[in-house]
């Protein structure tokens, strides 16, 4: 599943000043790791379990949605140089996962929603954001 | 420069060299597990036992504390502060199980060893029992058993960076000539834990180097799949990156089964991942066609019975595909 936020006519991205703490608020969600100075910005959001379709993705500073509670999860995320990775429906985490993404400096938010519904959340937040229309 | 801008430069210096320094240990303590430093074999004693038993037992084998344990099942522990206490207070020939610590901190086998020194330096234990993924007793962790294995894998990592350092004026070619590189990295069939190191290694190098982000993307996503289709479909094998001449090369060999129908790998959607591999979020299929979609130039030949190999090479000049 893919999700694509607040594109402009020329396929660049609107979103912008959204950091893995705002995320982590808009989600209702916990940050189990992240670096104090780590304040890129959210560029794109991936919604996917497949990690594939996340490696087809090229674009910088993903957000990765996931319900992939593994450590391939973070792995993914540093070979596509995502800004971030959230997995969801409260999953309980391989205690491997929280290690790999500190090594890796990938910052790590677990949070109550199912992925679909994080997609609408950030969805509505980064149009917000963006001063532009929901569609 | 001002007194306050000196402080600030020499901060930074000290802070770099002491990462430096740690980041060896670093490593080390996050690949090792409990497991790899737990000892297993167990001196337990059973719920009937005595605490004179237990000071017997400890004596014997030079221990400090004894889980009582039953089947694999851990009830608690008896210390040697338990025995003192006992001694002082008259009791000791009373059973274990009313005096043993019930509230027990363990630790899980597949946990890195970073956690295990969390938890000597959080709580004031001596040991830590480690218990299995199914909540069986599986060894007992103590100090001195982590200072034993990371003493003896520190002298196999000086020496291999000791090598290293011996080797590395060959590894670059003159001043100002082009970077050269080569890397090898071992991957082994239903590895999952450590499957993708390789690549995430690689992706490290590219950036150190200050290659552009998006061809270390690609690269580093090629090296991925690759690495990931090793560890899935193969026998087990190696995983080599170079860079030579302007162009790195990602080339994966395995040992076997090989690829019945090439044609038909290379195509998007196709694979043999069981259900099980797929719940890991892998075996769409996509492996190498993503390959070839990032690559410059790829190649693959396989031999069945023998095994395969993949080759995915890129061309560092900036040029992109």
């Amino acid at each position: 599943m893919f999700y694509r936020h607040c594109e402009d006519s020329d396929g660049r991205l609107m979103g912008g000043e959204m950091t893995v703490d705002k995320v982590a608020e808009i989600l209702d969600g916990k940050v189990l790791y992240k670096d104090k100075e780590d304040e890129r910005h959210v560029g794109k959001v991936v919604a996917s379990d497949l990690m594939s379709d996340v490696l087809l993705v090229d674009a910088d500073d993903i957000l990765l949605l996931t319900s992939l509670a593994s450590d391939q999860s973070i792995r993914t995320a540093q070979i596509v140089g995502a800004m971030g990775v959230v997995v969801h429906n409260n999953k309980p985490l391989p205690a491997s996962m929280l290690s790999v993404a500190q090594t890796l400096g990938i910052p790590l938010v677990t949070c109550p929603y199912a992925k679909y519904e994080s997609c609408v959340r950030l969805y509505k937040a980064l149009c917000a954001e963006s001063g532009s229309e929901e569609q | 420069m001002d007194s306050q801008s000196v402080n600030a430069v020499g901060s930074t210096v000290r802070k770099t060299e002491a990462e430096g320094d740690a980041l060896v240990v670093m490593e080390l303590i996050q690949r090792l597990k409990v497991r790899d430093v737990m000892t297993r074999n167990l001196v337990t004693l059973s719920r009937s036992a005595t605490l004179r038993e237990a000071q017997l037992l400890m004596r014997e084998n030079h221990i400090s504390g004894i889980p009582i344990a039953e089947n694999g099942r851990l009830y608690g522990i008896v210390s040697i502060d338990d025995i003192i206490q006992a001694l002082d207070g008259g009791y000791i020939s009373e059973k274990c199980v009313s005096r043993m610590s019930t509230h027990l901190i363990v630790l899980e086998e597949d946990m890195p060893v970073s956690f295990a020194l969390g938890f000597f330096e959080n709580y004031k234990y001596g040991r830590f029992p480690v218990l299995s993924k199914d909540r069986a007793l599986v060894g007992i962790v103590s100090q001195r058993d982590i200072s034993r294995v990371m003493l003896y894998e520190l002298t196999q990592e000086i020496n291999r960076l000791e090598r290293q350092h011996t080797r590395a004026p060959e590894d670059r070619v003159g001043e100002g000539a082009q970077l050269y590189m080569l890397r090898e990295f071992p991957v082994v069939k239903y590895d999952f834990e450590n499957a993708g190191k390789a690549a995430n290694e690689i992706k490290r190098l590219l950036r150190e180097q200050g290659v552009a982000a998006r061809l270390t993307r690609r690269i580093a996503v090629a090296a991925y799949e690759l690495e990931i289709n090793i560890c899935v479909h193969s026998n087990g094998g190696t995983l080599s990156f170079v860079i030579s001449n302007g162009v790195a090369e990602v080339v994966a060999r395995d040992t076997g089964p090989g690829i019945e129908n090439v044609e038909w790998a290379c195509r998007d959607g196709t694979s043999t991942a069981n259900e099980w591999i797929r719940s890991l979020g892998f075996g769409a299929g996509m492996g190498l066609a993503n390959t070839k979609r990032v690559a410059d130039k790829f190649d693959i030949s396989s031999t069945l019975g023998k095994g395969t190999t993949v080759y995915a090479a890129f061309r560092l000049d900036g040029a992109e595909k």
